[in-house]
């Protein structure tokens, strides 16, 4: 298995309208985290930054995909725990918390037949990834609208614009409900780029403005930051935050064009049919 | 049911939870105690196609009435005139609110059934188990198992109805559901299944705890823009395929193995992904399939090729393949089968010695685990 190296870069803002930044970022190669936070100042601020906290802890030696996820599993139930301590605590002072966050995480992980992306999803922040110049959305939003559009009622473009689109149904903080996040597995050859932002920068700009951003940025943190600025020119309504991770002399399979032109060249000197 | 009623309640009964069978249809409710269980498919499908009250009579008087001890009918009177119809047979109560005063439909003791034609009824309550407790439920249409049924402001029968007034609808707005015929179709072992989802066509107090569990949007100083809300909107999509229980994700004896031409073996306890580059896609952590990366120098294998999984219900302790769309295609060669090649998305039940072929020289065989 070839080494590999992962180049990322991350940006956050807390955007034109909010007077906090309630996201919160954990890059911790092979860790990378992001989450939004819900609930105002000392709530969402708290519990997305006990989420980086909980991550930070996990310890950064090699593990295959299964024990990825268990370790992705445990780590959210101790952030529940955590938030909802938190709340319930606050709320002793007399006023009422509400602390609840979105998550999404990227974690290479070793499986036996090579380095994969394990990544994990909790609510309606997004991962994208980048595979052959072309962006591809691969977590699922946990929101109300999705299950909308997954059942036909509404279209992704009457989506954006539904009145319930910011309402979510799964987060950590929430009293009831899944906690159980979704998990994706993608082999390192199929994601030359993976993206992790909060809906400050998916409800702000389209997946095309997206794309754009992304490939006139080879380097991650030029890529990070384009991102979060352009949602902040595009109106900045909510914290922006965008993660962009390379994989860098990567394990893509270059047998096929060699292969290929091999033969192409072999079919042209007559040696084969 | 009258007019009246359906506008009055826009379509909406409540039922407490019990053993009859309630095929709750547009224009006629039927209520069969749960002895009665080979009629309701029948009647449960001329209900929800929105058959007529005597349609549905000839339906379930078509093997005869002794074998039918207990019914309730309820429905428009249609042709027999203005109101809303009622036929008792059996321990049936039902009992319809009017402008006049109620009106109590029940059977003599003795007599074949009870029945009225009652005009201007404004609510009304079937009740076939007198004892029966708990949360009430609301449905729209849908077969359901049930011990009370009550329309519109509801003749409140029996001490239990007295709890029932306090409970709120659920909040959220639950669009017709769509239940599914094939929960009574099912007989046998699978049928045992279907007991534990009685309801086919509501969670209506899951959600309300849902509801009450979570941050009230209104009070929430929340971030702006997201807010934490509530799944259910829409029922969820049973997984796997309609009618069939849900394959078991993950066995504990594995049902077979996979030998690959590369020298590899996979034992097949869970979903198994084979191709040239694999992906998984949103699954759980307790179900997570394994991925098998297989050479293919000439891309004759597709990125995410071949599922190969526990199979459920006739393939429960078999494996069962799927073609996932791939470019190339799969080929299969079951012992004593002409080969075959897999449809995309139709899963093909595997013997054991089975060989599938992927192309590029890769095969995988199939041998008892």
């Amino acid at each position: 298995m070839r080494a590999v190296d992962l180049h990322h870069g991350a940006s956050s803002e807390v955007g034109h309208v909010r007077t906090a930044n309630e996201d919160a970022f954990l890059v911790a190669p092979p860790l990378f985290v992001v989450a939004d936070g819900m609930g105002g100042h000392e709530g969402g601020d708290v519990a997305s930054r006990i989420v980086v906290e909980e991550f930070a802890r996990l310890p950064q030696d090699g593990r295959d995909s299964r024990a990825g996820a268990e370790a992705v599993v445990s780590t959210l139930a101790r952030c529940q725990v955590r938030i909802r301590e938190y709340a319930t605590t606050r709320s002793g002072t007399g006023r009422r918390v509400h602390a609840g966050t979105t998550v999404v995480v990227a974690l290479l992980v070793a499986d036996d037949d090579g380095p994969k992306w394990l990544l994990a999803n909790l609510g309606d922040s997004r991962i994208y990834r980048v595979v052959e110049g072309e962006l591809d959305q691969v977590s699922v939003d946990h929101s109300v609208v999705q299950e909308l559009v997954d059942a036909g009622e509404i279209t992704a473009a009457e989506a954006a614009e539904h009145p319930e689109r910011n309402v979510i149904t799964r987060a950590l903080g929430a009293a009831l409900g899944t906690l159980e996040p979704d998990f994706f597995l993608l082999p390192l050859a199929a994601a030359e780029r993976i993206v992790l932002c909060t809906d400050g920068v998916t409800g702000m700009i389209d997946d095309a403005t997206m794309a754009s951003i992304l490939a006139r940025s080879p380097d991650p943190r030029d890529a990070a930051d384009g991102l979060v600025q352009a949602a902040l020119v595009a109106g900045g309504h909510d914290n922006a935050t965008a993660v962009v991770v390379d994989v860098v002399g990567s394990a893509t399979d270059e047998s096929f064009d060699l292969v290929r032109r091999r033969e192409s060249l072999e079919t042209k000197l007559g040696t084969l049919p | 049911m009258s007019n009246a009623v359906r506008e009055t309640e826009a379509g909406r009964r409540r039922y407490l939870p019990g053993s009859w069978y309630a095929a709750i249809g547009p224009g006629v409710t039927v209520l069969l105690p749960a002895s009665a269980k080979a009629r309701v498919a029948a009647v449960w499908e001329q209900v929800d196609d929105g058959a007529t009250f005597d349609d549905v009579l000839d339906v379930l008087l078509a093997s005869g009435l002794r074998g039918l001890p207990d019914v309730v009918v309820v429905g428009d009177a249609g042709d027999a005139g203005e109101g809303t119809r009622v036929i008792v047979r059996g321990r049936g109560r039902v009992s319809c609110d009017t402008a006049d005063g109620a009106v109590e439909v029940t059977a003599e003791p003795g007599a074949t059934w009870g029945e009225r034609t009652v005009a201007g009824v404004t609510g009304l309550t079937a009740e076939v188990e007198p004892d029966a407790a708990g949360d009430e439920l609301s449905v729209v249409s849908g077969l359901v198992r049930v011990s009370r049924v009550t329309w519109g402001g509801g003749a409140v029968v029996g001490a239990a109805a007295a709890s029932s007034v306090a409970v709120p609808e659920p909040t959220t707005s639950m669009p017709e559901p769509e239940p599914e015929p094939v929960e009574v179709e099912a007989e046998g072992p699978e049928a045992a299944g279907t007991g534990e989802h009685p309801a086919v066509a509501t969670a209506a107090p899951d959600e309300q705890e849902t509801v009450a569990g979570l941050p009230p949007a209104a009070e929430s100083d929340h971030d702006g823009h997201t807010t934490a809300g509530v799944s259910g909107h829409l029922p969820a999509e049973p997984p796997g395929i309609e009618g069939q229980p849900p394959a078991p994700s993950v066995t504990s004896r594995p049902v077979a193995r996979l030998v690959f031409s590369s020298g590899d073996t996979i034992e097949v306890d869970r979903a198994i992904l084979v191709g040239r580059a694999p992906e998984a896609r949103r699954f759980a952590s307790s179900d997570q399939p394994q991925l098998v990366t297989v050479p293919s120098p000439h891309h004759e294998i597709s990125s995410t090729h071949l599922e190969v999984r526990p199979g459920s219900g006739v393939d429960h302790g078999m494996s069962v393949a799927t073609d996932l769309g791939s470019t190339n295609g799969t080929m299969l060669m079951q012992p004593g089968l002409p080969p075959e090649e897999l449809q995309p998305g139709i899963a093909v039940s595997l013997m054991p010695g089975a060989i599938i072929d992927l192309g590029d020289g890769v095969t995988i065989q199939v041998t008892h685990p």
